[in-house]
C-alpha cells in the first residue's frame, strides 16, 4: 500500500537530520553526500509513494486527469511535504548550501510520520462529482507547489528575523520567538487533539487543550502556552548561535525568502487563482463567488503582493520584509487548513 | 490658479502613491476576512443567531445593528467595499500612468559612465588578474558577453575601459502588464454585474420551463424552453455519495426542438455546462419531489421470455401481460433498508435503493411483494419476471442558469496576469559594471538582491575568461 511506502520515507528524512549536523559539525565532505544521499533516497521513495498512490487512484477512477492524489487532507500534506523536499533538494543544488539540510529534514519528518501515525484518513476515497473534472491536476498540484514554495520562505523568513534581531526587546524578536512558541504549542496540541478524539474525522483544533470543557485543563493548557512563549523568548538567542553555527547568514536567508516567494507568487496565481476560476467557471457557473476558500486564496495573494511592493518599490530590506514574509504563510496555512477547520464553504472536502 | 493646481497635484500624488496601494491591500484583505467570518445572509435572525454564540441575546440584538448599519452580513457587494475596489482600481490606473512614461524615457536615455566613487560603493565586487593585455581582455570578454546576450555599451577612459552590460532590462514593462491585466479582470466583473445575470431553475424530471428565478429572486423570462426528459444519479456502492448526476435536456423554441450538430438531445452533467444563444446551464443540485405524474415503469418477463414494457401511476391498476393478474403499487421507498430486527425502513429521500411495493391480486386473493430495482433476487413473482426500471418524474434537476457577457473580458485578464507574473518576476533585470585597468579587471553588481546567484554568474564569466586566455 502506498501510505507505507511514504511512511518508510518519512523514516529516512529523519534518518538524514543526525547525518546533516553531523555534516555541519565535522565538515567531511564524505557525510556530506551520505546526508544528501539519505534524504534523496527518501525523496525517491517519497515520489515512488506518490505515484504508487496515483494507481490505487486511477483504479478507481480510471482517468489520469483526475486521479492526482490530492482529494483529502492526507494527500494533500504528503504531496506539500514532496514539494518542499524537492524545493529544498533545488535549493541546496543551486546554492551548495547544505545547512538548511537540518531543519528542512527534521519538519519534513516529523510531518510525514505525524500523518502516517495519526488517525487521519488514509484510505483512497471515490471523487464526489464536483471533483470530476481535468482541471483538477492543475488547479490542486500547483497550488500546492506554491504552498511548500511560500513554506520554504517561511522557514528562512523565520529564522532571518530571529537572527537579524539584536534584543530581546525588539518587536521583531518577540514577533518571532511568540510565533515560534505558539507554533510549538499547536503542534503539540494537534497531536493531543487527534489521539484523544474518539473519532478521527471530528478533530477539533484546541478542543483537548484550550478549548477543553475543564477548565481546570484548559487553564493549564493557557499557562502551558506561555510557559512555552516565554522560553522560546528566553532562549531564542540560542538559536541564533546555532544558526551562526551552521554557517547561515542574514543574506542568504534573505535571498531565499524572496527567491521562494517570486517563484510561488506566479504560480499562486495562475494555479490557485486563475485556475480555480476557470475551474469554479465550469463546475459552478460563475468564476468568483466570494467562497470563503477562494476570499483567503485573494487574501494570501495580496499579503504576497504586499511584500513584493514593500520589496521593490519601497525598497524595504531586512527582517522588517521577512515578517511579512511570514504573516504570508500563516495566512497561506489558513486558506490550506483553517478555512475547512472553521469555516464553511464549497471546498469542504479537504477535511480530516 | 495655482492653489487648484497645487491641489490636483495631491490628489494626483495621493493616488499615486505605493503607501495607498499597500494600505488597500491591507483593508481589502481585512474586509474580505470579515465577509468570511459572519454569515453572508440576508436574515436577522441567521445572523443574532450566530453572535449569540459568542455574546449575550442583547449583545448580539446591538451586534446585529452595527452588523447591519455597515452591511457586514453583504460586505462584497456593500457600497463601502465596491469603494475600496474602485480607490484600488484608481491607484493602479495613477500609478501606472505616473510611473510607466519615466520607465519608457529612461530606456531612452544614453548609458552614462559610473565613477569609480560609486563603483566602489557598489555591494559586489569580483577582481581578477589577467595574464593577457588590457585589449586582448576585452576582445574576449565583448565575445563572452555576446554569447550570453548581454547588451553592451563601453567607454574609454585615459587608464581604463569601462563596460556596463544588461540583460532583460525591458522585462521592468512587465509590471504594467501587470496592472492593465488586473483592470481589465475588474471591467470584466463589472460588465457581468450589469449586463449579466445568474439564477436557478428546478425542473421536474419530464417538464419543461421558461423561466429561471435569479439570485436576487426576481423571475427572469427566457426565450426559449428547457425540457428534462430523464433525471438520473448514479451513487458509489453501498452509500449515499452521488457518483454522477446529469440530466438529459431540450431546448424548445418555436415549439419545435432545437437541432445543434444534428442531435437535439443534450446532457447536462456536473462540469459540462451546456451553452445555448449565451445562457450557460450548469448541473447543480436535484431532489425527489414525486408528484401527479410520476410513473412506476416495469419490465415484465412473461413465461414465454417475451418483454412487455409497464408504466403506472401510484395505486393505478394495471395488467401483468398474459394473466389474469391485476396489480398495483401500494407503497414506494427511495432508499429501503432494512434494521437490526430484520424490519424495513426507509434510509434517504436519495433514490439510493429504489424499491416498490407491489399487490397482486388474482381471483380475489391478494399477496403484496416488495420489488427492488437493484436486486434482481426481488423481481421474481410468482406470476413471472417483474422488473422494477425507475420511479420517473419524481426528481427535479437543479440547474444554475447564466449569462455573463464579461467572461471573455476576465479570461483575457487572467492570461495576460499570468504572463505579467511570470516575466516580471522570472525574468529580472541584470546589470554589470566591469572595469578594465592594464591587466586587472573588475566586476561591480549594483544591487543586494540576488547578490549569491549573481556572484556565480559573475565567477562563471571569469571562469571563461580564463579557458580563453589558455
Amino acid at each position: 500500500m502506498s501510505y507505507q511506502t511514504i511512511a518508510i520515507a518519512g523514516l529516512l528524512y529523519i534518518l538524514a537530520m543526525p547525518v546533516y549536523i553531523v555534516y555541519i559539525l565535522t565538515k567531511s565532505r564524505k557525510i556530506g553526500y551520505v546526508a544528501t544521499g539519505t534524504f534523496c533516497l527518501g525523496a525517491v521513495i517519497h515520489i515512488f509513494g506518490f505515484v504508487q498512490r496515483f494507481r490505487e487512484m486511477y483504479e478507481i477512477n480510471h482517468s489520469f486527469l483526475r486521479s492526482i492524489p490530492l482529494t483529502n487532507l492526507y494527500e494533500s500534506l504528503v504531496f506539500f511535504v514532496l514539494c518542499l523536499v524537492i524545493g529544498y533538494l533545488f535549493i541546496e543544488w543551486r546554492y551548495k548550501k547544505k545547512s538548511l539540510g537540518v531543519l528542512v529534514s527534521i519538519i519534513a519528518g516529523i510531518t510525514i510520520s505525524l500523518i502516517d501515525l495519526l488517525g487521519i484518513s488514509k484510505q483512497v476515497q471515490p471523487l464526489v462529482p464536483a471533483l470530476k473534472s481535468n482541471w483538477l491536476l492543475a488547479h490542486v498540484t500547483l497550488s500546492f507547489i506554491s504552498y511548500a514554495a511560500f513554506g520554504i520562505s517561511f522557514i528562512t523568513g523565520l529564522l532571518h528575523i530571529i537572527m537579524d534581531s539584536e534584543n530581546k526587546k525588539s518587536f521583531k524578536y518577540i514577533f518571532s520567538t511568540f510565533l515560534l512558541g505558539f507554533m510549538l504549542f499547536m503542534f503539540l496540541s494537534v497531536i493531543i487533539d487527534t489521539t484523544t478524539a474518539s473519532n478521527p474525522k471530528t478533530v477539533k483544533i484546541f478542543h483537548s487543550t484550550l478549548g477543553n470543557p475543564s477548565s481546570f485543563i484548559s487553564i493549564i493548557s493557557w499557562l502551558f502556552l506561555l510557559i512555552l512563549i516565554f522560553i522560546s523568548w528566553q532562549y531564542g538567542g540560542f538559536i541564533k548561535k546555532i544558526l551562526m553555527n551552521f554557517k547561515i547568514d542574514a543574506d542568504f536567508l534573505e535571498d531565499i525568502t524572496y527567491k521562494a516567494i517570486a517563484f510561488g507568487f506566479p504560480i499562486f496565481t495562475i494555479g490557485g487563482l486563475v485556475f480555480g476560476a476557470i475551474w469554479a467557471d465550469q463546475a459552478w457557473g460563475r468564476y468568483w463567488g466570494w467562497d470563503p476558500k477562494e476570499t483567503w486564496s485573494l487574501i494570501t495573494w495580496f499579503v504576497y503582493a504586499f511584500y513584493l511592493h514593500a520589496k521593490f518599490i519601497r525598497g524595504w530590506k531586512g527582517s522588517k520584509i521577512s515578517i511579512i514574509a511570514v504573516a504570508g504563510f500563516i495566512v497561506t496555512i489558513f486558506t490550506y487548513l483553517g478555512v475547512n477547520i472553521f469555516l464553511s464553504g464549497l471546498h469542504s472536502y479537504g477535511s480530516m | 490658479m495655482s492653489k487648484l493646481n497645487s491641489l490636483n497635484e495631491k490628489i494626483w500624488n495621493f493616488f499615486a502613491s505605493v503607501d495607498l496601494a499597500v494600505a488597500l491591500f491591507i483593508v481589502i484583505s481585512i474586509s474580505a476576512a470579515i465577509g468570511t467570518v459572519i454569515p453572508q445572509e440576508l436574515d436577522p435572525e441567521a445572523i443574532i443567531r450566530f453572535f449569540s454564540k459568542f455574546m449575550s441575546f442583547n449583545a448580539s440584538m446591538k451586534a446585529y445593528e452595527i452588523v447591519n448599519l455597515f452591511d457586514l452580513n453583504n460586505v462584497y457587494h456593500s457600497w463601502w467595499f465596491i469603494f475600496l475596489l474602485f480607490m484600488f482600481a484608481m491607484n493602479l490606473i495613477v500609478c501606472s500612468v505616473d510611473r510607466l512614461p519615466l520607465l519608457l524615457k529612461s530606456f531612452k536615455i544614453p548609458p552614462k559612465l559610473f565613477d569609480s566613487k560609486i563603483l566602489e560603493k557598489m555591494p559586489l565586487k569580483r577582481e581578477f588578474e589577467s595574464s593577457l593585455k588590457k585589449d586582448e581582455i576585452f576582445e574576449k570578454l565583448m565575445n563572452i558577453l555576446k554569447r550570453k546576450h548581454f547588451s553592451v555599451s563601453t567607454f574609454n577612459t585615459d587608464n581604463s575601459i569601462q563596460i556596463q552590460c544588461k540583460k532583460w532590462s525591458k522585462t521592468r514593462l512587465a509590471v504594467y502588464l501587470t496592472h492593465l491585466s488586473i483592470l481589465i479582470i475588474l471591467i470584466g466583473a463589472i460588465v457581468g454585474v450589469f449586463f449579466g445575470f445568474r439564477g436557478s431553475m428546478n425542473i421536474i424530471e419530464g417538464t419543461g420551463s421558461n423561466f429561471a428565478i435569479s439570485d436576487s429572486g426576481k423571475p427572469i423570462s427566457l426565450p426559449f424552453e428547457i425540457r428534462c426528459d430523464k433525471f438520473e444519479v448514479e451513487f458509489y456502492e453501498n452509500s449515499a455519495m452521488p457518483k454522477d448526476y446529469r440530466s438529459y435536456i431540450k431546448v424548445i423554441e418555436n415549439n419545435q426542438p432545437v437541432k445543434i450538430n444534428g442531435k437535439d438531445s443534450f446532457i447536462i452533467e456536473v462540469n459540462q455546462p451546456f451553452t445555448y444563444k449565451g445562457f450557460k446551464f450548469y448541473q447543480a443540485t436535484y431532489g425527489f419531489q414525486p408528484s401527479e405524474h410520476s410513473e412506476f415503469r416495469f419490465t415484465f418477463l412473461d413465461k414465454k421470455g417475451k418483454e412487455h414494457q409497464i408504466a403506472a401511476h401510484f395505486e393505478e391498476k394495471f395488467k401483468i401481460p398474459e394473466t389474469n393478474v391485476v396489480a398495483s403499487v401500494v407503497d414506494f421507498s427511495p432508499a429501503l433498508g432494512v434494521d437490526e430486527q430484520g424490519r424495513l425502513f426507509n434510509m434517504d429521500t436519495n433514490m439510493i435503493n429504489p424499491a416498490v411495493l407491489v399487490e397482486f391480486e388474482q381471483n380475489g386473493k391478494k399477496i403484496k411483494q416488495w420489488i427492488l430495482s437493484k436486486i434482481p433476487d426481488t423481481w421474481d413473482t410468482p406470476f413471472g419476471k417483474l422488473k422494477f426500471n425507475e420511479l420517473w418524474g419524481a426528481q427535479f434537476t437543479g440547474l444554475q442558469i447564466r449569462k455573463d457577457p464579461g467572461v471573455p473580458l476576465i479570461y483575457i485578464g487572467s492570461i495576460l496576469l499570468c504572463a505579467g507574473l511570470f516575466i516580471s518576476l522570472f525574468l529580472r533585470p541584470v546589470q554589470y559594471i566591469i572595469e578594465l585597468e592594464d591587466r586587472k579587471v573588475t566586476f561591480f553588481y549594483p544591487s543586494l538582491k540576488g547578490v549569491v546567484l549573481r556572484e556565480k554568474e559573475i565567477d562563471k564569466i571569469i571562469q571563461e575568461l580564463k579557458e580563453e586566455e589558455k
